[in-house]
């Protein structure tokens, strides 16, 4: 009752500033001028050991009706975008990805002997355990199957099947789309259909200084830098598409936000200045990490997410638990992620940001803060939970049990580009400062720390003719290089291995763009590789663009990925929560892990995006017609 | 030069006998009429063409004197045909004559080629060309920089550029642009004069364009800003509608295909480039035939373009639909040419011909590093009373259509204008990096 009363609220407000402005349009001005401008597209993707991994069919809709000026208001216009889709993946291959998807699992259990496993449910049974009544052994998959064997680490069954068939480990309010809104993302309670609407409009300062103004469900893009989000984080992103490899006009999660401009032009210093203010007033989204069960699960968050909700509902079995070796049946209300908690609309949650940026010849320079909710989920432990072993229910020392939170998060950074005539390229920088992002730490209580985090990129862009492949266009070539540093990092070696933020504390990501035009720039081949250091993963995403005439564009290409993989890291089977029973040795203290590690779950963080999809090489065909 | 009759010549000749008896005023007056109003007593004469006559490829070996080879090979080929007109004065705003007129003897170039001293306004260089004068081609190529081209401002809304293949005639790709213009010093016209301010980077010219079609290049806005400075290299930003971001660009690449046109970015008007990147030589003074018209009296075409104010864009036809559907006047030209300083460049010489009387380059002829005819660009120029109502009294001579041939590819781009010299439509909050994320979407 109360989240409607707060969603009727966010709605209000909304709809009143909206509606406030339109009868100034309509008594001031009149229209003048309606562009619109639509595609279909069919993307069409094929993965490898899997078959059909995307069959999604689009249909946008983009229209710009214009106003005439009136008095001091200018550049009147209201715009709007439309999407729906339907991906028929989860029909075409509804074993993989629908309704058909998931089987029969059996868990690793190596103290029955190395590689030894038992059906799900017939694991080692704790006194309050679970019953397969209420948690059957089908259509599941064993959490990071296809990426990594469990060889020793833990694992647990994770429900694929869309949440209409299956509700298991279905998160309310965050991850937990039935049939019908997997096919159709935007067709969902958030009206995603409605892709952006928005009106502009400036008013003319009698000094010369305009204020723009853009108000309504829109896009808002800070930074310089190509597919890191370092200053671009005001509206959420939606990985589940394809992962991080659309552009993120594509994927960034519209959100209904007021920008306003204050435009001074040129100054007796400046080329050009600006101070811009940003009100996000809708109710918070976080980023769409994909959900178990979908053909992108970034990270494959989404399937730790599901698995362990699934334990927290249900119980289930975990390979490899007890003892560091035997399979393991926990009861519902034990371990596993109990809920999230998406923050609710209220004046508090919204998120507020400030930017000033300049041009001064060859520098363009921007200051920017915001006050924002992470998108990114944490997961806080020290919830009440059962003993498993007395049926006690308490918070205990470092037991896997989660609820999910989105902490507000403070920003602030600074973007710069340069033109370097000597050498003719462009440098371009970005970096951020952000204090309340929250990481896992096996080292805690309550399994997670907070740590201040600096991100930063470097990027240069430079065309260079290469006359002997075309001596008419140039390549674009366009590298960067991505640096994060988690400031307070927290790590050690324990008895059985090193224990803490499984994050690196230092990593960079390099990134290289080699593009090239033939054909009157009808035919664009490009190269983009992306290489994580740390994680020791290469992805290599070649495409190339013909465009057959202005309406048709065709675009093939190939995503693959080669290096480490899958990476290992203290999975807390060691941190005894409920001493005694628990412990591994009379003189283990209680909530304090040995570092006993394996792929499954914290791995992923030293994997990264690139490691953690080493299995989803693609082939990638879209066809698009404008009209 | 066959039976030119070199009406203008001798009125140069009285004039410059006269010289020495002149005072330095009217001596200063003598040499503006004569650098901006060459028509005004005489207009060049050619054998016997005459306005109406249509030189095609059974007569065009009479013509060869007044057609610069490009076209004459052209015409020779059956690939088009030249529609004679009268030679018409298309005579400048009054205010930028009078801007070259003030400036008169103040402007001198500096010690190296790019550098020029003394100049506010108007025509920089009013003295006839001489072959005496070392420096003569780097004079001309200053007067076409300073040139009153488009005016303070002006813009092409709409501008529609198109790619064929030659060969097929096929039209492979339309792209419809908005550019916009805007002269941040030696302004003459509109207010303020003769510089925008603050002006803090010293800016003299802005270019603004935004791609309206088709759809996989809609929303791209491109930003220019060119220094005073001849020697620095332009300051450009680029917003892709898919990328929604503003990403300054690398500008050394001015050989690079402009959107995978036949126009290299150094070809935009003429010649786009810095004069310093140039050796410059002029060659000759020449009376050729021009593409110079009054649009309102063409064949249009009626396809591409409609709207309220029922104007129509140049028609094409012609081998491949690369050549406009214009009439030519006989016309006083400076022969200019232009060789890249940098030996990598693609080019080894362009071969301008300046109108003597705009400072406009409507035909240019470019050769590639082993010599050979590569490109060859013609800019239509209109007359502005005979245009847009909007545009009469501008004194500006209207770029109105524009052909680029790659005679080794058999391709070619066309323009099609519709130039509006009205500074409404070209405010200087539009030239700012943030007007293009305002626009953008």
């Amino acid at each position: 009752m109360l989240k409607n009363t707060q969603l009727k609220s966010c709605t209000m407000l909304k709809v009143a500033l909206g509606f406030a402005l339109l009868p100034t349009f309509q008594q001031s001005a009149f229209a003048e001028e309606i562009k619109v401008n639509a595609f279909i597209e069919n993307a069409t993707y094929l993965r490898k050991d899997v078959g059909l991994s995307k069959f999604r069919n689009t249909l946008q809709i983009e229209a710009e009706k214009t106003y005439k000026s009136s008095g001091s208001f200018s550049n009147i216009s209201l715009s709007g975008t439309f999407r729906l889709s339907y991906d028929g993946v989860y029909d075409l291959n509804d074993e993989d990805f629908g309704k058909k998807a998931g089987r029969a699992i059996s868990l690793e259990n190596i103290a029955a002997g190395p590689g030894a496993t038992v059906p799900f449910g017939e694991g080692l049974a704790l006194p309050f355990s679970f019953d397969t009544e209420n948690n059957p052994n089908a259509g599941m998959i064993v959490l990071g199957e296809h990426l990594h064997a469990t060889d020793g680490g833990v694992a647990f069954g994770v429900p694929v099947r869309p949440c209409d068939t299956d509700s298991r480990g279905c998160i309310s309010g965050y991850l937990s789309r039935d049939i019908q809104e997997l096919r159709s993302q935007e067709l969902n309670d958030r009206l995603d259909f409605i892709r952006e609407l928005y009106i502009d409009f400036d008013f003319n300062l009698d000094n010369g200084n305009i204020i723009s103004t853009r108000l309504g469900k829109q896009q808002v893009i800070w930074g310089r830098t190509d597919l890191f989000r370092v200053l671009d984080v005001i509206n959420p992103v939606d990985y589940s598409r394809n992962n991080i490899y659309d552009e993120l006009e594509d994927i960034r999660i519209p959100m209904w936000i007021l920008k306003t401009d204050y435009r001074m032009g040129a100054t007796e210093t400046f080329d050009d200045l600006n101070l811009q203010l940003i009100w996000n007033f809708d109710r918070f989204r976080p980023n769409d990490l994909g959900q178990c069960g979908q053909p992108n699960v970034i990270v494959d968050a989404g399937c730790f997410f599901r698995g362990m909700n699934n334990l927290w509902e249900n119980g289930g079995t975990v390979a490899n638990f007890a003892g560091g070796a035997a399979a393991t049946d926990f009861g519902p209300g034990q371990i596993g992620i109990r809920q999230a908690n998406l923050p609710s609309w209220s004046i508090s949650n919204t998120q507020v940001g400030l930017k000033f940026e300049g041009v001064l010849g060859d520098l363009g320079f921007s200051l920017n803060a915001l006050s924002y909710r992470s998108q990114m989920p944490s997961l806080r432990g020290g919830i009440q939970a059962q003993n498993g072993f007395n049926g006690e229910v308490a918070v205990w020392p470092t037991l896997i049990a989660f609820d999910i939170e989105f902490p507000r998060v403070t920003l602030v950074g600074g973007s710069m580009d340069y033109y370097s005539q000597s050498i003719d390229t462009v440098f371009r920088i970005e970096a951020a400062h952000t204090s309340g992002e929250e990481f896992a730490n096996t080292l805690r209580s309550d399994l997670f720390s907070e740590s201040d985090v600096l991100r930063y990129v470097v990027g240069a862009d430079k065309n260079i003719f290469i006359p002997f492949l075309n001596d008419k266009r140039a390549f674009l070539f366009s590298g960067q290089i991505f640096g994060q540093h988690i400031l307070d990092h927290e790590q050690e070696q324990r008895l059985l291995g090193p224990a803490g933020i499984p994050d690196w504390d230092e990593n960079w990501t390099a990134t290289l763009l080699i593009k090239g035009w033939w054909m009157n720039d009808r035919l664009s081949p490009q190269i983009i590789s992306a290489h994580d250091f740390r994680a020791g993963s290469t992805a290599v995403a070649m495409s190339v663009e013909w465009i057959v005439s202005d309406n048709l564009k065709f675009t093939g290409g190939v995503n693959f990925k080669f290096g480490t993989g899958a990476r290992t890291f203290d999975d807390c089977r060691t941190c005894n929560p409920w001493a005694p029973f628990t412990a591994a040795f009379p003189e283990h203290a209680s909530g304090s892990t040995l570092g006993l590690g394996g792929f499954e779950p914290l791995g992923r963080f030293r994997s990264g995006p690139i490691g953690m999809a080493q299995e989803e090489d693609e082939l990638q065909f879209t066809l698009r017609y404008s009209f | 030069m066959k039976v030119l009759t070199l009406g203008i010549t001798l009125s140069i000749a009285a004039i410059m006998s006269n010289f020495a008896l002149t005072t330095p005023a009217l001596a200063s007056n003598e040499v503006v009429q004569q650098s901006f109003l060459p028509y005004a007593e005489n207009k060049p004469t050619y054998d016997s063409l005459t306005a109406g006559l249509i030189i095609d490829q059974s007569n065009v070996a009479q013509y060869k004197d007044v057609i610069d080879p490009a076209f004459y090979s052209f015409i020779e080929k059956g690939w088009t045909q030249i529609v004679v007109g009268d030679t018409t004065s298309f005579a400048l705003h009054q205010s930028y004559i009078d801007a070259s007129e003030k400036g008169y003897g103040n402007v001198s170039l500096g010690e190296k080629v790019g550098e020029i001293n003394g100049w506010e306004a108007g025509r920089p260089f009013l003295d006839q060309p001489s072959k005496d004068d070392p420096r003569a081609g780097e004079k001309l190529a200053w007067n076409y920089k300073y040139g009153y081209n488009w005016g303070d401002s002006a813009a092409i809304k709409p501008f529609y550029w198109k790619y064929r293949d030659m060969e097929s005639a096929k039209v492979e790709r339309t792209i419809k642009f908005n550019f916009h213009f805007l002269n941040f010093k030696g302004r003459v016209n509109q207010l303020p004069t003769p510089e925008i301010t603050p002006n803090p980077s010293d800016l003299f010219r802005s270019i603004y364009l935004q791609v309206l079609a088709p759809d996989d290049v809609r929303n791209t806005q491109l930003l220019i800003h060119r220094a005073a400075d001849d020697l620095k290299r332009d300051n450009s930003w680029l917003y892709l509608g898919f990328q929604r971001r503003v990403r300054r660009l690398a500008t050394g690449q001015v050989t690079d295909a402009f959107l995978g046109s036949d126009l290299m970015i150094e070809d935009f008007e003429g010649y786009n480039g810095r004069i310093s990147d140039m050796k410059w030589e002029y060659k000759s003074t020449r009376y050729m035939l021009m593409p110079f018209y009054n649009h309102n009296e063409l064949a249009l075409d009626t396809e591409t373009h409609e709207d309220d104010d029922g104007y129509q864009v140049v028609a094409f036809s012609g081998k491949g639909g690369c050549f406009p559907n214009i009439t030519w006047q006989l016309r006083k030209v400076y022969e200019v040419e232009a060789s890249p300083v940098n030996e990598s460049h693609p080019l080894s010489k362009r071969v301008h011909f300046m109108d003597a009387q705009t400072f406009t380059i409507p035909r240019t002829v470019s050769y590639d590093r082993k010599g050979t005819m590569w490109k060859t660009f013609t800019i239509g120029q209109a007359h502005p009373d005979h245009h847009l109502p909007a545009n009469k009294g501008s004194g500006v001579s209207i770029d109105d259509a524009f052909s680029m041939i790659d005679v080794q590819a058999n391709h070619c781009t066309t323009g099609q204008f519709k130039g509006q010299v009205d500074p409404e439509l070209s405010p200087t909050s539009m030239f700012s990096v943030q007007h293009l994320r305002a626009t953008g979407s």
